[in-house]
Formats: structure tokens, sequence, C-alpha cells
């Protein structure tokens, strides 16, 4: 009677706590469904570099043109000879790369030395170093600028943005947001350009050539170091001012429609600083796509960057890559897919083993 | 009268539950206004003109006291409780008056609508605290619940850092809730579950006032009834003020000391709950007291302050 609402029968679904199932003899698949996940991520990921492998592969064997023709004509103007090139040639290029058999013969060869040697055969771009070698000598160069540039441009470019859309509406985020948007339109090459002029041919106070003093011999010594990190900042600053935009338009983006969001509002309620509510309430919440959109981009990187790489005459695989396509060197460009399908497959593979961590509604397992 | 109300007068005076001001606790609190709402007026500007959601609303809330605010669905209820919270967002501005807030913290007071920057944030939680509707999504998607507990506790009260492994357990199952609530994440609980949540961490740090809005709305009765008998115990045991936010004339019933009715955006009655739902002064009040449903075997009690029993299931 005291108390109209309080009779009844009703059963207690809510206090359930979404505690872990009581304790039964369970095999370690069932008490750990982050283990079947894993592995089921991972199984898939093993399918998808071999598909991705096996289209690579015969794509460009499907291209026109003849390597081994290549190497005897490159010789012939080399030598300044003319070489008969007699069957018994021929038939030894064609096997040192590779070329001999039938396609699925060579398809079931390029599998196995790719997996047992990671052997991608002689290279022409310098016959007869490897592929594989080729590659190696400009991947550091690629890994570094490019990778240290993606990261920048990542933090610099979502913190901007993340305060932008936090300040919206108000005149120093919309006129940031502006200049981002008719910036992040502009070509790069126009910055790196603005740059040369002002830091190398203006002031003199940058090298924008190369990657390091041809004075110097390579090594790990502070000279050289220096000298390879002067060099670099160029190239660098040109990659993160555009690079930055896009992410920094795109946090934006994310930001002003959680503004409105239920739990910022409660956020406010609990008297929590700005500053904790932007970083642990809003910010916290886009990171599910700007995490992801990183990670695949960091696949892509080892495609090199071509733009940057002939502008300042850096040493990478965007020149390297060029450079094969030009010679027909399918070993290399083989060797460069074969990294790049790698890595964004490794990348993706890694998200999604880390994503769950970062927003807990994404649970893949269970 | 309804039949019903009739049978509830004879029934609260044989149950002899003193309230109002009858009630000898409450004697001489009556004068002691902890928040006094003067002349407050709320406008939205939409496309064509000024809607005035709140319209001068004068209104004093007494310390100790739950005071029920009812009212039909847009008459204003939501945006006055914005507005005494500092929550109100354009195109919503306040047009006028003043609403002076006397808290233990600064008995001299402070008038809420005035009062900005880390002034008004300290003031938040320890002092004034909100609990808003379960079903809004009120908690951070991608944060524990310990973590929600946490940053507000931490924010204003450091010290109680080593505390924090006791204390949020001993508050969640104060709401009846398992421990292990607290590891889990929002999209986890049901709705009935966050509820308990928003109202456990409302009461952390035991605040002078408490803005409820909806507490109850969309709950099933025995999360419904946690909710409320939380609230009457807080307000029994610790003094802490309540602003009940319902448009279920029920719950007013069942736990406001005093209620007002809001219409239109304009305070048409406010009165000890026991003597609104007797002698309705308003004709609206009338039928906002008719439009209770009446559930099979049970008659709608007033029972104003009156602790709310407990079931063998709540923890
Ligand atoms: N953001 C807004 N912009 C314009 N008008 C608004 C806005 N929010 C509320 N209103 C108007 O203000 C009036 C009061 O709304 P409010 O949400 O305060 O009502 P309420 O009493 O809380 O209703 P309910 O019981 O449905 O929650 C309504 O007429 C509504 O249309
Ligand atoms: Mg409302």
């Amino acid at each position: 009677m005291s108390f109209p609402l309080a009779g009844g029968t009703s059963t207690e679904p809510a206090l359930e706590p979404g505690a872990p199932p009581p304790e039964e003899r369970s095999s370690l698949w069932e008490r750990r469904p982050w283990f079947r996940y894993a592995l089921r991520c991972f199984l898939l990921y093993l399918a998808s570099l071999w598909g991705a492998l096996t289209i690579a592969f015969f794509f460009f064997r499907m291209l026109p043109g003849d390597p081994v023709s290549t190497v005897l004509q490159s010789m012939q103007q080399q030598y300044g000879t003319t070489v008969q090139a007699s069957g018994d040639l021929v038939a030894r290029y064609r096997t040192e790369f590779g070329l001999d058999g039938s396609v699925i013969e060579q398809y079931l060869r390029f599998m196995k030395n790719l997996v047992l040697h990671q052997d991608f055969g002689p290279s022409l771009l310098s016959y007869p170093t490897p592929a594989q070698d080729v590659i190696g000598a400009a991947l550091p160069w690629t890994i570094g600028l490019m990778g240290i540039t993606a990261v920048l441009s990542w933090v610099i470019g979502v913190a901007a943005g993340a305060i932008a859309g936090w300040r919206r509406g108000r005149l120093g985020a919309e006129v940031t947001a502006n200049v981002a948007i008719a910036f992040s339109q502009m070509p790069f090459y126009f910055v790196a350009l603005v740059l040369v002029y002002v830091f190398s041919y203006l002031l003199g106070v940058l090298p924008n050539r190369s990657a390091y003093d041809s004075q110097l011999t390579p090594g790990w010594n502070l000279e050289f170091i220096g000298s390879v990190l002067q060099h670099g900042i160029l190239p660098a600053v040109s990659i993160v001012v555009i690079g930055s935009l896009g992410w920094l338009l795109s946090t934006r983006m994310l930001i002003v429609p959680l503004l409105g969001e239920d739990f910022l509002s409660y956020a406010e309620a609990k008297g929590l600083r700005p500053s904790v509510i932007l970083r642990k309430y809003a910010l916290r919440n886009c990171y599910l796509p700007q995490v992801t959109a990183f990670g695949l981009g960091l696949g892509f990187i080892f495609n090199g960057n071509v733009l940057v790489e002939q502008l300042f005459s850096y040493p990478g695989l965007g020149s390297t890559l060029v450079a094969a396509i030009k010679l027909q060197d399918l070993n290399t460009i083989m060797g460069i897919t074969s990294l790049a399908i790698f890595a964004v497959l490794t990348a993706n593979f890694v998200l999604e083993l880390v994503l769950p961590l970062l927003d807990p509604r994404i649970k893949g397992w269970r | 009268m309804s039949d019903a109300l009739t049978t509830t007068a004879a029934a609260s005076v044989s149950d002899g539950v003193a309230t109002g001001t009858t009630d000898p606790a409450g004697a001489g609190r009556d004068l002691d206004v902890i928040l006094d709402i003067a002349d407050l007026s709320v406008a939205y500007a939409t496309g064509s003109g000024d809607l005035v959601a709140v319209k001068d609303v004068n209104l004093q809330v007494r310390r100790g006291e739950i005071l029920g605010i009812a009212g039909e669905s847009g008459s204003g209820k939501t945006t006055m409780a914005a507005t005494l919270l500092r929550l109100l967002k354009k195109p919503g501005r306040v047009s006028g008056g003043t609403a002076q807030f006397f808290p233990g913290s600064a008995p001299e007071g402070v008038d809420l609508l005035a009062i900005t920057g880390n002034r008004l944030r300290r003031l938040r939680w320890s002092s004034l605290s909100y609990l808003p509707q379960g079903s809004m999504n009120s908690l951070n998607p991608v944060a524990r619940i310990e973590r929600q507990f946490a940053d507000v506790i931490l924010e204003h009260a450091p010290k109680r850092k080593a505390e924090l492994p006791t204390l949020i357990p001993r508050l969640l199952q104060q709401v009846g809730l398992d421990p292990s609530v607290a590891r889990s994440y929002p999209h986890e609980l049901s709705g009935g579950m966050r509820q308990r949540v928003l109202m456990a961490i409302a009461i952390s740090l035991e605040p002078d006032l408490i803005v409820a809005d909806e507490p109850t709305t969309a709950l099933d009765v025995t999360v419904q009834r946690v909710i409320l008998q939380t609230l009457a115990d807080l307000s029994r045991d610790s003094g802490v003020t309540i602003i009940l936010i319902s448009h279920d004339m029920g719950v007013h019933a069942q736990l406001a000391d005093r209620v007002a009715v809001m219409l239109d955006g304009a305070v048409v009655e406010v009165g000890e709950v026991r003597q609104v739902f007797h002698q309705p002064q308003h004709e609206y009040t009338r039928r906002l007291i008719e439009s209770i449903p009446k559930l099979a075997g049970a008659a709608v009690g007033v029972n104003a302050g009156h602790p709310v029993a407990t079931g063998e299931d709540d923890r």
C-alpha cells in the first residue's frame, strides 16, 4: 500500500552483472575467445597474402615485354659488340630470371623462392645484383623518411583537428579550418618548392638534394647522422605540412558531431577540465577511424613517394620502382609489389587485433 | 475526486506517516532555502522567433527536501534542469532571472546563472550533481565504468585516490549492482544497470543538491524502485536535496515532499505533495493526477518522504 509499484513479482534480469560466465570445465578456446579470434585473423591474413601475391604474379606475367631481350640489348649497347644471342644464352638467361618452363612452373618456383629464401631473382637495374638487395638498399631511406613523416603528420594533424573541432565557431578555429581546406588541395610539390626556394636558395641554410653529404661515408657516426637529418628536413617538412592537413580536417569532422553527444554534457556536468573532456571523452571516440586510416596508410608508404624522391633526389623505393618499370625489370617490380602487399596486409592484421582495445564495442570475438 | 485518491487519503492517515510541515525533523528547516530561483526565463531562438520554454519561474527549494517537478511533455522541465546545471546549449539562452544557490561550501550563496569558469567547475558534482535519464548516452562508450567514477572523484576529491578500490564497489552495491560492473563498458550493461550506475556516480561525492531528470522513465518497476529507494535513503540519511523531474505523478506521490507543476514553461502550482494531490488548485494539476494509471490491486498512494519498501532481490 505504501508503495504501489513495489508489489508484483517482477523478474530481475537487470541484476545480472556483466561478469564472466561461471567457471566451468572449458577448453582454452572457450575461456580465451580472444585466442580463437586472433587465430582466425591470422589464417585470414595468410590466405589474403597468398591470394594477393598470386594475383600480382599473374598480372605482371601478362604484361608485354621480355626481360631477357632487354638484358641482351643492354649488353650489346654496353659492350659495343653484336652478341649473337645463341639459343643457349637465351635459355641460360631465361633460367636465371625464372622465366623458363610453363607459367605454372614459374609461379610455383616464384612462391618457393619467396617463402624459403625471400629471393626474387636478379634485377635488371643493376644486374646481377638480386632484386631484393636493390630494394633493400632503398628501403631504409623510404622507411626513415616516409615512416617518420607519417607518424608526425598523424600526431600533429589529429591534435590540431581535435582543437579546431572543439573550438568550432570561434575565429581562430574557423580560420585554421578554412586555411587547412584551401591548402590541403594544394599540390605537394608547391609547398616543397616554396620551402626549397626559401631555405635553400634565399637563406641557404638547408640542403635540397640527396639524403646525405656525398663526401661522407655512410656509417653510425654523429657526423653522418647529422647530415642525414639535415638533408631530411625539407622533404620531411613538405610531407608533414600537407599530410597533417588531411588528418586535421578529418579529425575535426569526427569531433564536431560528437560535441552534441550526451556523454560530453555529462562530462561537463561532472566538472571535468575541458582538456580532459577533449582528450578522454571526445578525441578518445575518434581514435577508431583515425588509427584504422593510419594503419592502412602505413602499408602504402612502402610504395615510396615518387614525387618527394624526384624533387629532392632522395634515394627510395619510389624512384627504384619508376626505374624498374622503365626497364621492365620484372623481378624488382615483383619484389616491391610483394613488399607493399605484405606491408598493407600486415598493417591490417595488426589493426584487427588492436582496434578492439581502442573501442570496446567492436569486439571481434565472442 | 477519484475513488483512488479518497482511498489513498484514508490509507495515508491510517499509516500515520508524518509528512511535510508536520514532520518533526523538518521543523525549522522549511525556511532554510538551498536554491532560490527568481524570475527565471529561458528562450530558444528558432527560425520563427523566440520560443519561451521557461517563463518567469519563481521557486524555492528547501534544504533537504525532495522537490518534484511535474508537467507534461514539452512543459519545460528539462530546459529548467539544464539551465540550473548550466548545461543549456544554443540556441537556448537565459533571458532573465537568477538562481541563488547556497551549498555547504559557499553558505553566502552563488548565482548559478552567473558563475563561470573554474568556480563553476569546482561547484559541480561536489555541490551540484546531476542524474540524467539512463536512456541517454551519458556514459562514455569507450571507458570502463570504474574510470567514469574515478575521473570525477579524482577531479574534485584527489585525496580519496587510495579509497577508490573500496569506494566504487560500495557505491555500486548501494544501488544494487555487483561490484564487477566496475570493469564493464557501458554497452555491456542493460538500460536499468546503466541508470543505476548513473545513480551511483551522482551520489559519489555526497553533493548538496542533485538534479534528477526523469531518472525512472522507461525502466521496469524493479529498477524504478531501486532508484527511488536510493534517492529516498539519500535524502533521509545524508540530507541531500533533490530536484526530481518526472512527468509521472505516481513517482511524485511516492517520493516527493513538495511538487511544482509546470505548464507551458510556467509553474502553475507548488505545494506539499499531499495538499497538491488532495486539493489541486489548478485544473491542469487535476488532470495530471487523474492520468495516473491505476495498477491492478494497488491504488496510487501519497507517501511523501516515506522510504520505499525494498524487495529481497535488492542487493
Ligand atoms: N534545442 C532546442 N531548440 C528549440 N526548442 C527547444 C529545444 N529544446 C527544447 N525546445 C523546446 O522547449 C520546450 C520545452 O522542452 P523541454 O525539453 O524542456 O520539455 P520537457 O518538459 O523536458 O519535456 P519531456 O517531458 O518530453 O522531457 C519544448 O517546446 C521544446 O520544443
Ligand atoms: Mg525532458
